[in-house]
């Protein structure tokens, strides 16, 4: 339905996104996995076309085989909530805070599907009850401040599946919530997208997270997709070395905090951080980071080497040792 | 949400009372003997202190305090010294005039300045956004009397398309509304390019905030995103900036009145103190302060109904 090729977003000299492919089809749950800066939420606004006015796009993107590449703002407005929708990681700054939650979720049903007042409000009642809002005919007259945070975010999901997207994306919507909340945030998003049918994109830097919610991931770094596959095989054998880094510093809740002599253990980190954008290296992203270093490495962009039938990964280590 | 209107409406009824102490105040530090004024130099003492004691002039302050704010708060300022009629008369006839005149000066500032704020926000760093900053800067740099004088010039004097002041009442509402078009532009011009800039940074800010993305990924058009999404957001520097600018536009038709000829308020206050006309200045000011005041308490109470928010926390 939804596909990437060779999709880049530059802004002058500096690629927020380079060459980004990917093929997203009905019922997939696809985790985008990356830290702050590479270019993940870069790549949900291109897919909602929302990359801002400055920005300049090169390669394709088409959704049911429409070319929405270069689409003017009104082809995108009729995309926009049919076709794929969003929601954001801010719960408590994502909603208009002078309207009724009933009126912000019923606007976009008024406006694409034409429906009076009372039908949209009876469709948004159902949505309200779907995403687990309890007592949903008070909460229609509710303002934003007066629900919780989780809430809100229910709120925003309702808002985004109103006029039945077959893609819906997350963009880290979870970080902002408490953990128990956003167990229970994920846990319904992955049930409105099997039960709909809908397919979703998860963006997160949360991997206990994506390995609950998605069947496949893609792994970003510095605007370049190094990694893909199905997520468990990813999480368990990585193959790039950003994405073994970025395991190995997750906490391990069966080692204890200190060693046998009494001292503080430190989680393993990458050394250094992402650079910024316009001074990322020319090829590899991660070169100057890796532990390995090859001489084509900060030169030369690896391109994907086939690991499986559906895995993945961009480095010239792979290339080297067939 | 009961409390802050009460507390507001209490500093409201207090500020009126500390200004008309003000205005009372003023008004007899001023030099000049009122009977001295009415019956003019030649007057014999006898004959001035007989008009004294009956204007009352020769109470306390306090006394003559009292009893004047006591009678206005019944609508009696008064008998005018130079008109020879009671001053609720020559307010009641007219305050027809500046009020269409303040009306209409309003409705044109707000109309210009939103769609030309919210133009301008929406072409932020484009040619339409630097075309309403330097016309706006235009705006606020021309004295009204200057630009009434200009207007007058060009379309009564030599164009013709429309008088060039006086104004005959709404018993004929095309020649009144004629006669209303130049004063409004030169008393809404001023007003309308800062509005229009308040408006437009107020706009730029809320345009950052994250629920007007929310608004477009729901497919929402950018029109509609702004006028329902950022305008109501927008809503509360911009509703303070209109308060104040209603005061002055209603103060400020005391400059346009007198260049076009206009029979208002503010024609009758330049004419009065002309005069030293005391009761009818003083019943003036009070009015116009009072029109301040109230403008004022109105933006306060605009704010609850704008924010849902601010119900919750007051």
């Amino acid at each position: 339905m939804f596909q990437l090729a060779d999709f880049s977003v530059s802004f002058g000299t500096a690629t927020a996104l380079r060459r980004a492919t990917l093929d997203i089809r009905q019922g997939d749950r696809l985790g985008i996995v990356g830290e702050s800066g590479s270019g993940k939420t870069m790549l949900a606004l291109a897919l909602m076309g929302m990359a801002p006015d400055a920005a300049t796009i090169s390669g394709r993107l088409t959704i049911d085989g429409h070319d929405m590449t270069h689409a003017t703002e009104a082809t995108w407005q009729q995309m926009r909530a049919r076709r794929v929708a969003m929601i954001f990681q801010e719960p408590m700054s994502a909603l208009n805070p002078l309207r009724r939650i009933g009126d912000t979720v019923m606007e976009p049903l008024i406006v694409h599907e034409g429906l009076s007042r009372a039908q949209a409000q009876a469709r948004v009642l159902a949505l309200l009850e779907e995403v687990g809002i309890p007592d949903p005919a008070a909460r229609l007259r509710m303002f934003p401040h007066e629900l919780s945070g989780g809430q809100r975010q229910r709120v925003l999901i309702a808002l985004a599946l109103a006029c039945n997207p077959a893609l819906l994306i997350a963009d880290e919507p979870t970080t902002a919530l408490d953990a128990n909340v956003a167990l229970r945030i994920t846990d319904l998003l992955v049930r409105l997208a099997q039960e709909r049918g809908m397919a979703l994109v998860f963006i997160t830097h949360d991997l206990a997270a994506v390995a609950r919610t998605t069947k496949d991931i893609v792994v970003m770094y510095g605007g370049d997709m190094i990694e893909r596959g199905p997520t468990a095989q990813v999480l368990s054998a990585p193959a790039h070395p950003y994405t073994q880094g970025l395991l190995a510093a997750r906490p391990d809740p069966t080692v204890p905090p200190r060693d046998a002599t009494g001292k503080r253990r430190r989680l393993p980190t990458l050394p250094g951080t992402v650079p910024p954008l316009a001074a990322l290296p020319q090829g590899c992203r991660f070169s100057g980071r890796c532990s390995v270093e090859l001489p084509q490495c900060a030169g030369t962009r690896p391109t994907d080497h086939a690991l499986d039938a559906d895995r993945s990964a961009a480095c010239h280590l792979l290339g080297a040792t067939p | 949400m009961w409390y802050f209107i009460f507390r507001r409406t209490a500093g409201f009824v207090a500020t009126l009372f500390v200004v008309s102490a003000v205005v009372f105040a003023v008004m007899n530090i001023l030099p000049g003997d009122p009977a001295l004024t009415i019956l003019g130099l030649d007057a014999t003492d006898d004959a001035l202190a007989a008009l004294r004691e009956q204007l009352g002039l020769n109470q306390p302050v306090l006394a003559r305090y009292v009893s004047w704010i006591w009678n206005a708060l019944q609508g009696d300022f008064g008998i005018s010294h130079s008109f020879r009629v009671p001053v609720s008369e020559l307010i009641a006839e007219r305050l027809p005039m500046t009020v269409s005149l303040a009306v209409a000066g309003m409705i044109f500032t707000l109309v210009i300045a939103l769609s030309l704020g919210i133009g301008a926000a929406a072409r932020h760093r484009k040619v339409g956004d630097w075309g309403v900053m330097f016309i706006s800067q235009i705006g606020i740099a021309v004295p009204a009397f200057w630009l009434s004088m200009l207007l007058v010039l060009l379309f009564a004097v030599k164009l013709r398309w429309l008088p060039p002041g006086g104004f005959a009442g709404w018993s004929d509402p095309v020649a009144a509304m004629r006669s209303l078009v130049l004063p409004t532009i030169a008393l809404g011009v001023v007003q309308s390019a800062v509005l229009a800039r308040v408006t437009r940074s107020s706009a730029l800010e809320v345009m950052r905030q994250d629920f007007v993305r929310t608004a477009r990924a729901s497919g929402l058009s950018r029109r509609r995103v702004l006028w329902r999404h950022v305008l109501p957001n927008a809503l509360v520097p911009i509703v303070t900036i209109v308060g104040m600018q209603f005061a002055a536009l209603v103060t400020g038709t005391i400059v346009i009145e007198n260049v076009f000829y206009l029979p208002g308020l503010g024609r009758l206050i330049f004419q009065s103190i002309s005069n030293r006309d005391l009761p009818t200045v003083q019943a003036l000011v009070m009015l116009f302060a009072a029109i301040v005041v109230t403008a004022n308490f109105v933006v306060d109470l605009l704010y609850v109904v704008i924010d849902p928010r601010l119900k919750a926390r007051t």
